[in-house]
Formats: C-alpha cells, sequence, structure tokens
C-alpha cells in the first residue's frame, strides 16, 4: 500500500496533492490494477488534514476512471495511466530539442524559455479541458 | 452523581470520621470516671434542698481534678475538656462552611473543572441538587452526632446544674450562649446554615480562599448576634414585676442617677432564661435612683452596704421588671431557632440554584 | 443539510463592553469547523454561548436545534473540550472515566478504554502528572466518550508542544473519520486548522467578518497584482479586501464570483492563512493597531 505525505509550502491544494501522488503511484507501476488505496481514516490520521480532503481526491480519482469505491470495504484501483506508448517518447524528445536549440538562437535566456512554455502549455490544457479552472 | 459526589468528597468524609472517632474516644475515655462520680455523689434519690448542695458538692468534686486517671491531681481536666467539646460543636458549623461549602463551587470555577463537569449529560441544576442534598445533609448529621455525643457525656454535668448545683463556670443552664446552639436540634440548623452559607459565598466570589475567609467572617457575626439580639425575641418573652430582693437583682448605678438591675431569678420559674430586667416603680415605668438614696451610694462596697441601699430603694417603691423565657418555651426556641437557620439555608441554596443555573459569566 | 449551530444576531456584553456583536451564522454539519482570530476576538464567548456557560444578551444560539445546555438530552449531544483541558488533578486516569460513565448515559465504555489503552495513559495515573499532551487527550476521550453528534474544542492545541499538537490533530481526523461527529474549534494559529478545517469563521473584534466553506472561500478570492490603479476604477461585482499600492504597482486581495478577465492584472490563488490575516487587518484598521497574532508554518 502506498503512502501519501504532504508537502505544506508548494502551494498547491492537499487534495491535488493526494491526486498527483496517486497518478504518480499509477505510471511508476507502485499502484496496480486491484489494489487498494490508504482508508480516509488513515490518511486523515497519519497526515491530520480533514477527512472530507481525502474523499474529495479519492472521488477526483473515481471521476476520472482510475479508481472505485466499495463501499464498507475501501478503494481500489481500476485503472491504469498510460504514459503514452514509450516507442512515441523518442521522436518527441528529439523535437523538443530542435525547438530549444531555435528557442536559444532567437535569444531567449532560461527563464523566458520557461515562461514561454508553461503559458503555452496553460492555455492548450485549458483549450482541451474547457473548465475554465485557474491554473496550478 | 452519587457516585462524583462521593468521590471528590472522600477526603473530607475520611477527615470527618476520624475527628468523630477522636472525638467519641476521647469522651468514652473520660465518661466512666464522671458517671461513677456522680453515682457516689447521692444526687440520684435526693429530694428538695438537699439536691442543689449535693449538685454543687458533685460539679466541685469533678473540677477539682482528684483521682482523675492519668492526670495530677487538681487539673481542671473536666473543665477543659467541656469547654473543648461544646467549642468543637460550636466550630463545627464554620469548619463546614469553610472546608465543604466555599470549595464546593469556587474550585470548580477556579481550576476550570466545572466546565468538564457542567458539560456531561447531567444540567447544573442536578450536579448542585445532589452535592448540596448529599453533603448538607452529611453536614447536618456529623455536627449533630458531635453534639448528642457530648450530651450523652456531658449529662451528669446537665443534671447537677438543672437542680441549681453552681460553683463552677459549667453551670450555664441550657439556654446559655454556648449551650443552647450546641445541644437539641440547633446544630442541625447550624450546620445546614454554615454549609449553605459557604458555598454561596464560593459562587459569588469564585476563588476558594477569599470565599473561606468570608464565610467564616459572617457565620461568627451570626454566632455573635444571634445570642443577643434575635434569640431572646424569637418568641416575645414574658414578663414580670417583683421585689429587688425576690429577683435576685444586683442593682447599681451606671452613671448619674440612672440604675441598672440585672436579675438573677424569676420568683416561681426556676431555670427560666432572663432577657433582660430593670428597676420600676410600683406602676411598671422605669425609674432612676431617687436623690435620698444617694447617701447609701458611697458605702455600697462596704460591709452590708448593698441590703442598705436595696432596703433603701425598696422603700422607695423600686421594684424589678423581669423578662424571661420560662423553661417552658425551650423546645419551643429551640424550634424556631432551627427552623430560621434552615429557612436561611434553603433561601441560600435557592440563590445558588439561580446564579448557577443562569450563567457563570 | 441541518446547521450544528444557528445564531441569528447573537451578542454578549459585559457591563459596557461587547464581548461578541450582530453574529449570524449558520454552521452546517459534517464539517470541522474553524474559528480562527485575534485573542479577545470573542471566540471563546461564542464557544460559552454554545455551550450553555452563558446567557446571551441579545440574540439567539440554537445548538442542534434546542437551547444550550437546556437538559440532559441537549448536553449529551454535545462534547466540549475547554481551553487548557482543565482536569482533575488529584482524581486518576480510571476514575475520570468513571466520571464519564456515571454522568453520561451514551457512555461507550469500551471505546475509551481502547483509546486510553492506545494512548498509553496509565489508568491509575493521577490526572495532575499527565503531561500537557497527555491531559488534552484525556479531555478529549472524556468529550468523546459520551458519542456526541458535535464536538466544540476551545483552543484544544494552544499550550501543547508541536509533536503533542500534530498527535492530538492526527487523533481528532481520526474520530471524525471513524464517529461522523461535527467539530467546532477555535483557534489563534491558522497553520493548525488549514489542514483539518474545511469550515472557517474569522471572528475579529467580536463580530464575524468571513464565514464559508473553505474551498468556496479559496475559489472567490484572489490576490491581483499589476500596474498601480485606483480602487474606483475597478469593476463591480469585485469586493476588495485589502490592497496595497507602490508609486507603481497595486496588490489587491479582492474577492468575486466571477473571473477576472482584466489582462492587466496577474490573478494568483491565496492560501487560508493570507486569507484569514487580510480579513483580520481589514477589521482592525490594516494593522495601525497591533493584535496578538501567532502565524507559524
Amino acid at each position: 500500500m502506498i503512502e501519501f505525505h504532504l508537502d505544506g509550502r508548494s502551494g498547491v491544494a492537499p487534495y491535488m496533492q493526494l491526486i498527483h501522488q496517486v497518478r504518480h503511484a499509477l505510471r511508476l507501476g507502485l499502484l496496480r490494477m486491484g489494489d487498494q488505496l490508504p482508508k480516509v481514516k488513515d490518511v486523515a490520521a497519519g497526515l491530520a488534514i480533514n477527512p472530507n480532503t481525502v474523499l474529495k481526491a479519492y472521488r477526483e480519482l473515481e471521476y476520472e476512471g482510475l479508481v472505485a469505491a466499495r463501499p464498507g470495504v475501501g478503494t481500489f484501483v481500476t485503472g491504469t495511466l498510460d504514459g503514452g506508448s514509450l516507442a512515441a517518447h523518442g521522436p518527441l524528445r528529439r523535437d523538443l530539442q530542435r525547438w530549444l536549440a531555435k528557442a536559444r538562437r532567437a535569444g531567449l535566456d532560461d527563464e523566458s524559455i520557461q515562461a514561454l512554455f508553461l503559458s503555452t502549455f496553460r492555455s492548450a490544457s485549458e483549450d482541451v479541458e474547457g473548465t475554465g479552472r485557474w491554473a496550478g | 452523581m452519587t457516585w462524583l459526589t462521593w468521590r471528590q468528597f472522600r477526603a473530607q468524609a475520611i477527615t470527618a470520621v476520624a475527628a468523630l472517632a477522636a472525638f467519641a474516644i476521647l469522651l468514652a475515655v473520660t465518661g466512666p470516671h464522671m458517671a461513677s462520680l456522680y453515682a457516689t455523689s447521692g444526687i440520684t434519690g435526693c429530694h428538695g434542698d438537699t439536691c442543689a448542695g449535693l449538685a454543687s458538692h458533685f460539679l466541685i468534686d469533678l473540677t477539682s481534678g482528684r483521682g482523675f486517671p492519668l492526670l495530677p491531681d487538681g487539673t481542671n481536666a473536666y473543665v477543659i475538656l467541656y469547654f473543648l467539646s461544646v467549642l468543637v460543636i460550636l466550630a463545627a458549623p464554620a469548619i463546614i462552611g469553610i472546608f465543604w461549602g466555599a470549595p464546593l463551587i469556587a474550585r470548580e470555577l477556579e481550576t476550570g473543572t466545572g466546565q468538564l463537569a457542567w458539560n456531561q449529560s447531567v444540567t447544573r441544576t442536578r450536579w448542585l441538587v445532589v452535592k448540596l442534598t448529599l453533603i448538607g445533609v452529611a453536614a447536618m448529621a456529623v455536627t449533630e452526632a458531635l453534639s448528642l455525643l457530648q450530651a450523652w457525656w456531658a449529662a451528669p454535668i446537665g443534671e447537677a446544674v438543672g437542680l441549681g448545683g453552681s460553683a463552677s463556670i459549667m453551670s450555664e443552664g441550657r439556654f446559655g450562649y454556648f449551650v443552647f446552639p450546641t445541644h437539641g436540634i440547633t446544630p442541625l440548623g447550624y450546620a445546614a446554615f454554615g454549609f449553605a452559607l459557604g458555598v454561596t459565598a464560593g459562587l459569588l466570589i469564585r476563588r476558594a480562599i477569599p470565599a473561606m475567609a468570608v464565610t467564616l467572617a459572617v457565620f461568627a457575626a451570626v454566632q455573635f448576634a444571634t445570642p443577643l439580639w434575635i434569640r431572646p425575641h424569637l418568641i416575645p418573652p414574658n414578663a414580670t414585676i417583683t421585689t429587688i430582693e425576690a429577683a435576685q437583682a444586683n442593682i447599681f448605678p451606671t452613671g448619674g442617677s440612672t440604675i441598672a438591675a440585672p436579675a438573677s431569678r424569676v420568683p416561681g420559674q426556676p431555670g427560666a432564661w432572663i432577657t433582660s430586667s430593670g428597676a420600676v416603680n410600683a406602676a411598671g415605668q422605669p425609674v432612676t435612683a431617687p436623690a435620698a438614696c444617694a447617701s447609701a451610694l458611697p458605702h455600697l462596697l462596704g460591709p452590708g452596704g448593698s441590703s442598705r441601699w436595696d432596703n433603701c430603694l425598696a422603700s422607695h417603691g423600686i421594684r424589678v421588671v423581669v423578662s424571661y423565657q420560662p423553661v417552658s418555651r425551650y423546645w419551643p426556641l429551640q424550634l424556631t431557632e432551627t427552623g430560621l437557620l434552615l429557612a436561611l439555608a434553603l433561601a441560600l441554596a435557592g440563590l445558588c440554584f439561580w446564579r448557577l443555573g443562569r450563567r457563570l459569566s | 443539510m441541518t446547521a450544528v449551530i444557528e445564531t441569528d444576531g447573537l451578542g454578549k456584553r459585559y457591563r459596557k463592553l461587547w464581548a461578541l456583536a450582530g453574529c449570524t451564522l449558520s454552521i452546517p454539519a459534517g464539517h470541522v469547523v474553524g474559528l480562527v482570530g485575534p485573542n479577545g476576538a470573542g471566540k471563546t464567548t461564542l464557544i460559552n454561548l454554545a455551550t450553555g456557560m452563558l446567557a446571551p444578551t441579545t440574540g439567539t444560539i440554537e445548538v442542534l436545534g434546542g437551547r444550550p445546555a437546556s437538559g440532559p438530552a441537549q448536553l449529551a449531544r454535545v462534547g466540549y473540550l475547554a481551553q487548557d483541558a482543565p482536569v482533575y488533578a488529584g482524581l486518576p486516569v480510571a476514575d475520570h472515566l468513571r466520571l464519564g460513565a456515571h454522568l453520561n448515559p451514551g457512555w461507550d465504555a469500551e471505546m475509551t478504554r481502547h483509546r486510553i489503552d492506545q494512548l498509553d495513559l496509565d489508568p491509575g495515573q493521577k490526572a495532575g502528572k499527565l503531561s500537557g499532551g497527555q491531559r488534552a487527550q484525556l479531555a478529549l476521550t472524556l468529550a468523546l466518550g459520551k458519542r456526541p453528534e458535535l464536538l466544540i474544542l476551545d483552543e484544544p492545541v494552544a499550550s501543547l508542544d508541536p509533536l503533542a499538537r500534530r498527535e492530538f490533530l492526527q487523533d481528532l481526523m481520526e474520530t471524525v473519520a471513524e464517529q461522523q461527529v461535527s467539530v467546532v474549534l477555535s483557534s489563534h494559529l491558522i497553520s493548525d486548522l488549514e489542514r483539518v478545517c474545511d469550515y472557517v469563521i474569522v471572528l475579529v473584534d467580536s463580530r464575524v467578518r468571513i464565514a464559508g466553506p473553505v474551498d468556496e472561500l479559496l475559489a472567490t478570492h484572489h490576490v491581483l497584482s499589476g500596474p498601480r490603479r485606483h480602487l474606483a476604477t475597478l469593476p463591480a461585482g469585485l469586493k476588495v479586501i485589502s490592497a496595497s499600492h507602490t508609486e507603481v504597482q497595486s496588490t489587491l486581495l479582492v474577492r468575486t464570483s466571477g473571473a477576472i478577465l482584466d489582462p492587466a492584472w496577474t490573478v494568483s490563488e491565496v492560501g487560508l492563512e493570507d486569507l484569514a490575516l487580510a480579513y483580520m487587518k481589514q477589521a482592525t484598521g490594516r494593522g495601525h493597531r497591533h493584535r496578538h497574532l501567532e502565524v507559524q508554518k
């Protein structure tokens, strides 16, 4: 069973941190199909956070189709996170390296490159998801 | 709630039982000697005038300390014991008020434990009802037990004094300052009042030590004031006008021509409690010393001087008016005083219920 | 959802001073509610009114639908842990449990025994000899033993060391998860409340400044920073909670239900602590008077 931790200084809401950690565990294979997530009571007690926060994270994961709650028993993993086929990673990495070289030739420094990437990434995510949620 | 009252009261209860036991042991150890003295004094079965003499003889014997176990001859052990025991009964309600009453609510407020006790599933009212009832009854029981023990022990003395015996300072009659509040049922009243006084002080003052001080002060004031100003008038006293001689009045001048006439006997009323007396004329009006008797004054203290003075006054028609409570009024007075004290205690308890139940700010 | 505490114009006055005024709240059930504010703001007064220790001067208060402390049934539904966790110093731990058992018909003896075991408390030890954290845990056990629907805690961790504080809050959260009890807890340490509360009430200078679910409050408050602007030029529907200006820049904390479309503003989220602080500053006049606040990360 995985164990959660919270970074009080990250500025990310606790429930989001829990979601990220579950997804991360799924990607790394620490959580597999059928595994049980820690009980809400145990997470709340371990981290000293409101049980509703844990419930919210678990509900969100359930909405994304990654887990399913079985009343009286617990919450179990029902989906996987595809990192995309590894085959796609190679060409994507080469494209990215080419783009970075172009940006440096144009005179952008590290911070400008990051700002450009983040703002483009964010507006692209908003377009995709269309929820109007604040970035974060 | 009963369990909690007992658990919090346990230490005080043990102290009280220990004190009662010590008291009882002390009296039990010294009782038999007094009883044997009484038995050999010949008072039982005496008749008429001989009784007073025998009674006085017994009392002198008792207080001279002859043959008292463990102590040298001549020690006034019984006088000491007598006054000590009466003092214990007098002080018990005050001690109860201070150590059982004052901390009852005050400590809960001071330490904050009231917030624990009063947020269980019992209301503050019920909490107070159980506490006041159980500890109040214990207070009354302890005080009355002390009184009964002492009465049993001092019975021979009481009999002797009742028969007219005197010659010691234990000769207060049943109406005496120290005797009346420590015998009969008045100890119950004083215990209830002292306890209720302590609890109320603790609630109003909210801190135990100041509440203890206030309880002591108020209770002492009440014990001081009652025999002087309240008890004599609980039932309106009777009054009779009689001669100086019959009243055994010891008339003396108090400045100018005013005279005081303290009487020590009411003719036809043996054992009566004299609440006041004064010099009056035949018609019952207050008088001052006639000028004609002024000549007898300088010789007042000399041999035969007082009887010359008395004769002079009597020949001018001066009599004594004596206000008194007859012996038959003993129990009515006891009931009235106890009733008054219990009513006061209930009123104080009512105040506590009102204050505690409404707000604690 | 039913309200655990409902007040209407609630006020309490001591002689000339209003300790609490104009308090109108409807605290929903099923939450851990944080009552936050500087010392002397009125938190303990509100709590004392909720537990029936005080009677209101004006207005009304209803707890779980009934008048506070109005009878044994009402008392049985509300658990209370007073400030500094008062316990009977001379009474051993076991006798405290007996106290609970005798005074509460709904007492869960097994659960409390189990808790004492788990907390490693010696039943025979006198409560006065316990550490601050242990006393708080004992007092919490007593408050929970009667299985209340609502648990009220007045500054439960204020005098505890950080480890004891963390353990207490862990324990409290585990209990909330297990027993479905609503909790109202007050603190002047906002950082304690952030992880634990999902509903917050900010009380400053005897008045409620803001109250609501934490998620909603955080979603509707934003920090805007941008070129210096006069406040009057802001669009309607934007309520400014606090503002600070330099010659060239303005930084505002605003409350709004809609989106902020003006591209001149950089919009960021605000944390609960900063939000509460902003309301406190607003209430006390922008820090002209210094109030005793503790903010720790």
